[in-house]
């Protein structure tokens, strides 16, 4: 067939203008708002679950100890630096002891005054003993004389009245003594109570440990509860966890625990949950447990942070879906199935929840369906969708086309 | 009848389409104005479908968090929490800043929530949520980041787990959300250097520094590093409730501002695009003027070329009306060309800007009749010179 | 008075007014008889070219009376309403360019006037084949018109002017840019399509070579007429 010039020009331009339409209507329909919505989907297995906890700690010491005086005072001196290692009883500081000394030779004099008036009052009541004596004596023999009308009655009453008087001399001897002697007993207390306050100006070690801060120099004025000195044990090192209180189900003492310290991040370390505190944070809302670590890291410090998972016994078997696939649509949580090539939202009930990202569903899903996993836009009863294989490239940013 | 436009256009079909493509480069160009403008007002739609919620709470007097920053406590969700008519509450915040990745910095609005809590990603297209409560991190693709990526938020690294696609913020900063105390710790703690600086200054602050309470220094400085601020309260309401009527007893609290989807479309849509809008909108009105401007340029130079032969059409026969349809149709002609390029050159290059473009139908019609309405009118000129023709020219004197 | 034909009776045309009035037509009197060929001689600038204009509706007479075809046209005034049909319709033009449409090829620019009066693309399309051939240039009927030489394309002129069949033909220096062989050619075919259609026709030329060839001639000096007999020298038996 001879086609002539200008219609062979009015094929190719009419080629051309259709190529371009349908590049339009392609392109339009590809892309933008009139494209399906592009998902993936994957079929549900039964499986476990490992769950773990997951939270992070700092090191701290579980026994640790501030060193200072009951009282006010000024240091006289700090015997340990940081880093010593002390024992039981070693003396680490001295408080000055100011006036103490002082006041103990004072209190001391006063004693020995003390036993001098306990001895004066003795004498005293000797003295009273022997009047009273002489009055008891001349009272008989005068009655005597009284009885055979030798003397007047009223000689008589003044020697009952000068018994009576002796009598009530010796009492007061007697009483007298009785005071030296509890005065002294006070003098004495007060002296123990001094002693005892001028050892507390040594200040000793309550125990084993090492020295973690030295926080007053020699000469500093310290008040009561300052500390000096501090004290901790260091193979009492532990990692006080904290863990969202919303995820914190099954933390229990003795759950294997997997640490990685800040300083250490290649290495992991094992430990078991020691004690989950009664008290939680209600601010932050965690929990607290301490961990103890199974064996001694070489060089960790307090105060530095760890990464602690937690390992919590396997679930039972059930359904388990990704994480990713779990939406939520008018109030209930659930997740879309496709059938029929449009998407329908199952309510589900679920269960534990893995740090890897999938979750047990307790109810509403069987082995084997298929649930949407990835969408490229939120889903609703009325989209359009296309399942493919993955939306993003694998190792490469972007999205696939 | 044969079609004297059809005709001539297959004649000298080179200079047509090339001026159609150069037309169609030009209606691209508006079109994708267009576009990136309805983009900034997706992207704000998008932040607020996204987030999940249906109330935003926020700093009294301010209109946070997106378009101004707002901070309260964040212990105030729980007393929201107990409000009538909430189903859920959850802390947020929003915080703009620069992610490192290796090398490279993305600039990305960092969002912290709490997982299963409205304000965090509802689909993903890879990976999986946050499950650790800390030093994880799930990112939008426009990012650049990949699962597995370390990237660094101010003082730690995260790793990514998750990926999600169209998460922006009004702005178009894609986000990356982590959980939110280590959001906390990113926006409002300082660096070291600053650290260091503020407890030298509290220690030399005799207020805070009295020897007679030991502990008192230690405390202060403690409560100068935590940070118990967030930006937003994200709430969602009962079903079968109106978003008003659960927000106004939260408002009248009178320490709280709160805003429902439309207040929050109106700030972001009217007040923060605004600007932006308004100059896009000049543009458009320049642009299509440029238009107007040389498909009257280009048809005029067309129609004068051939006066000689519409002189010669007026002197034997052909009436006004056929000649004026001849430029009018092909002024159309060369609209429609243009028209298609343009609307394959926009949607082929709307991918590549930084920004979303959202090309929407309507705009491609609207544009379509636009440009039809601007040839006819811009072949007014040539028809008018080509009606003044005299057909005595044709005639030699 | 014969039906058909040109009459023209005291034709006047005044060009501006008062002082700059320059009287390019004084009084013209022509008559052309269907089926006659007519030369219009004179020098330039005598009012040729606005006696053509006149009679082609193109400008308005000042005064006189014009009959086409048997229809009155002007008479102290337009007598029809619309001129462009007229002109479409009624008469032919023949000028010295061809000025074919360069993006209608051959055929349809020769189809073009009668479509645009409504004769359906495929009839009108057989009549221009047919004039084409008449005019020996039918083996050109696809080309384009830039693909032709001039007096190809003066040809189809003529099959152009001759298209709807008008009762007028008027040609100005048709015979300008071709040699005399050529010529000639031009002037047998006009006669026969003059004799065939009975159209009158009125050529003005001052082309030497077809001059002897009328049978009448019309002068023209300074805006009147004087009609001369012409040698009428034959055309039969040339190419």
């Amino acid at each position: 067939m001879n086609i002539s010039t200008p219609m062979k020009r009015r094929l190719s331009l009419a080629a051309l203008a259709i190529f371009l339409l349908a590049a339009l209507a392609f392109v339009m329909l590809r892309s933008g708002p009139l494209a399906p919505t592009r998902v993936t989907v994957s079929k549900v297995q039964e499986g476990t679950l490992s769950p773990a906890l997951f939270g992070i700690g700092t090191v701290e010491a579980r026994r640790n100890w501030m060193i200072g005086p009951t009282v006010a005072g000024r240091v006289l001196s700090v015997r340990v630096d940081v880093g010593d290692s002390v024992k039981t009883g070693q003396l680490l500081a001295e408080m000055d002891p100011v006036d103490l000394e002082q006041r103990l030779a004072s209190l001391d004099a006063s004693i020995t005054r003390a036993v001098s008036v306990q001895a004066a009052a003795a004498a005293q009541q000797l003295d009273a003993a022997a009047r009273r004596e002489l009055a008891a004596v001349n009272f008989r023999r005068n009655q005597d004389l009284a009885d055979k009308n030798f003397i007047s009655a009223g000689a008589l009453e003044a020697r009952v009245q000068e018994k009576v008087s002796a009598d009530a001399a010796m009492q007061a001897a007697q009483a007298s003594v009785l005071g030296a002697g509890q005065d002294l007993t006070r003098l004495k207390a007060d002296r123990a109570a001094l002693l005892q306050q001028r050892l507390n100006v040594r200040l000793l070690a309550p125990a084993d440990g090492v020295v973690s801060s030295r926080d007053a120099e020699a000469g500093s004025t310290v008040v009561a509860g300052q500390a000096v000195l501090r004290l901790l044990d260091p193979g009492s090192l532990w990692i006080k966890l904290r863990i969202d209180q919303g995820r914190s189900a099954g933390l229990l003492p003795g759950l294997k625990a997997n640490i990685v310290l800040r300083s250490q991040s290649q290495t992991s370390l094992a430990g078991r949950v020691a004690r989950v505190e009664l008290l939680s944070d209600s601010v932050t809302e965690e929990r607290i447990a301490q961990v103890a670590f199974e064996q001694m890291p070489p060089a960790v410090s307090v105060g530095e942070m760890a990464e602690v998972t937690l390992q919590l016994p396997a679930t039972s078997k059930a359904v388990l879906v990704p994480s990713a696939s779990i939406q939520r649509q008018g109030g209930a949580t659930g997740v879309w199935r496709i059938e029929a090539g449009k998407p329908v939202f199952t309510p589900l009930r679920l269960g534990a929840s893995s740090l890897g990202g999938q979750v047990q569903v307790l109810e509403g899903l069987k082995a084997g369906d298929e649930v949407v996993v990835y969408s490229q836009k939120a889903l609703s009863s009325e989209s359009r969708v296309q399942v493919v294989d993955s939306l993003v490239k694998p190792a490469g940013a972007g999205l696939a086309p | 009848m044969i079609s004297l436009a059809g005709r001539d256009i297959l004649h000298a079909w080179q200079k047509f389409v090339f001026t159609g493509l150069g037309l169609g480069l030009l209606i691209g160009v508006t079109l994708s104005m267009a576009g990136v403008y309805r983009g900034m007002v997706d992207d704000a739609h998008a932040l607020l479908s996204n987030s999940g919620a249906d109330l935003w709470v926020v700093q009294k007097d301010t209109q946070g968090p997106y378009a101004e920053s707002s901070s309260i406590r964040d212990d105030l969700v729980r007393s929201v929490l107990g409000m009538p008519g909430v189903a859920r509450a959850a802390n947020v915040t929003y915080f703009t800043m620069q992610v490192q990745q290796g090398k490279d910095e993305v600039r990305a609005m960092v969002v912290g929530i709490e997982p299963g809590q409205p304000g965090g990603p509802g689909y993903l297209v890879a990976g999986r949520h946050l499950t650790r409560s800390h030093y994880e991190a799930v990112a939008d693709v426009k990012t650049g980041f990949a699962l597995g990526d370390r990237i660094r938020i101010r003082r730690h690294d995260y790793e990514v787990v998750g990926l999600t696609q169209r998460m922006v913020s009004s702005g178009g900063d894609p986000m990356v959300f982590i959980s939110l105390k280590d959001a906390q710790e990113a926006q409002f703690l300082k660096d070291n250097d600053a650290i260091l600086n503020d407890r030298v200054r509290t220690a030399a602050n005799p207020a805070f520094n009295r020897p007679g309470t030991p502990g008192l220094l230690d405390a202060v400085q403690a409560t100068q590093t935590s940070s118990h601020n967030v930006n937003a309260i994200l709430v969602q309401v009962q079903d079968g409730l109106l978003p008003e009527q659960v927000a106004e007893p939260i408002r009248r609290w009178k320490h709280l501002q709160v805003f429902t989807r439309e207040g929050m479309e109106d700030i972001l849509v009217a007040k923060l695009i605004a600007t932006s809008a308004k100059q896009i909108g000049m543009f458009l009105v320049i642009l299509a003027i440029v238009s107007a401007a040389i498909v009257a340029f280009i048809i005029y130079t067309m129609t004068l070329g051939k006066i000689r032969e519409i002189a010669v059409l007026k002197l034997i026969g052909t009436r006004n009306r056929t000649i004026a349809g001849m430029i009018l149709q092909q002024a159309l002609g060369l609209g429609v060309i243009g028209f298609v390029v343009g609307k394959l050159a926009a949607t082929l290059w709307a991918p590549v800007f930084p920004k979303f473009v959202l090309l929407q139908q309507g705009d491609a019609l609207t544009g379509f009749g636009v440009t039809m309405l601007i040839c006819a009118l811009a072949s007014t000129l040539a028809i008018r010179a080509a009606l003044r023709v005299d057909p005595a020219e044709a005639i030699g004197g | 008075m014969n039906p058909g034909g040109i009459i023209i009776e005291g034709l006047r045309k005044t060009y501006g007014q008062g002082d700059t009035a320059v009287e390019a037509l004084k009084d013209v009197n022509m008559t052309v008889g269907p089926g006659e060929v007519v030369g219009l001689v004179g020098p330039s600038g005598s009012g040729k070219s606005t006696l053509l204009k006149c009679l082609g509706a193109i400008i308005e007479p000042t005064a006189g009376r014009m009959v086409l075809g048997g229809k009155v046209i002007y008479d102290g005034s337009w007598k029809i309403p619309d001129l462009r049909t007229l002109r479409r319709d009624s008469i032919g033009f023949v000028f010295q360019a061809p000025y074919l449409i360069p993006f209608l090829d051959v055929t349809d620019n020769v189809a073009l006037l009668p479509m645009l009066a409504g004769v359906s693309n495929a009839t009108a399309r057989a009549r221009a084949l047919e004039l084409l051939a008449a005019l020996d240039v039918a083996h050109r009927a696809r080309a384009e018109p830039s693909q032709l030489s001039g007096g190809e394309q003066q040809r189809v002129s003529i099959a152009r002017a001759l298209a709807n069949r008008p009762p007028v033909i008027l040609a100005d220096e048709p015979t300008a840019p071709l040699d005399s062989e050529r010529a000639l050619g031009v002037m047998r075919i006009l006669n026969q399509m003059a004799q065939q259609s009975q159209t009158a026709i009125i050529v003005v030329t001052h082309d030497e070579k077809i001059i002897p060839t009328f049978k009448r001639i019309y002068h023209i000096r300074e805006g009147r007429t004087v009609e001369e007999a012409g040698e009428g020298r034959s055309l039969e038996g040339l190419a």
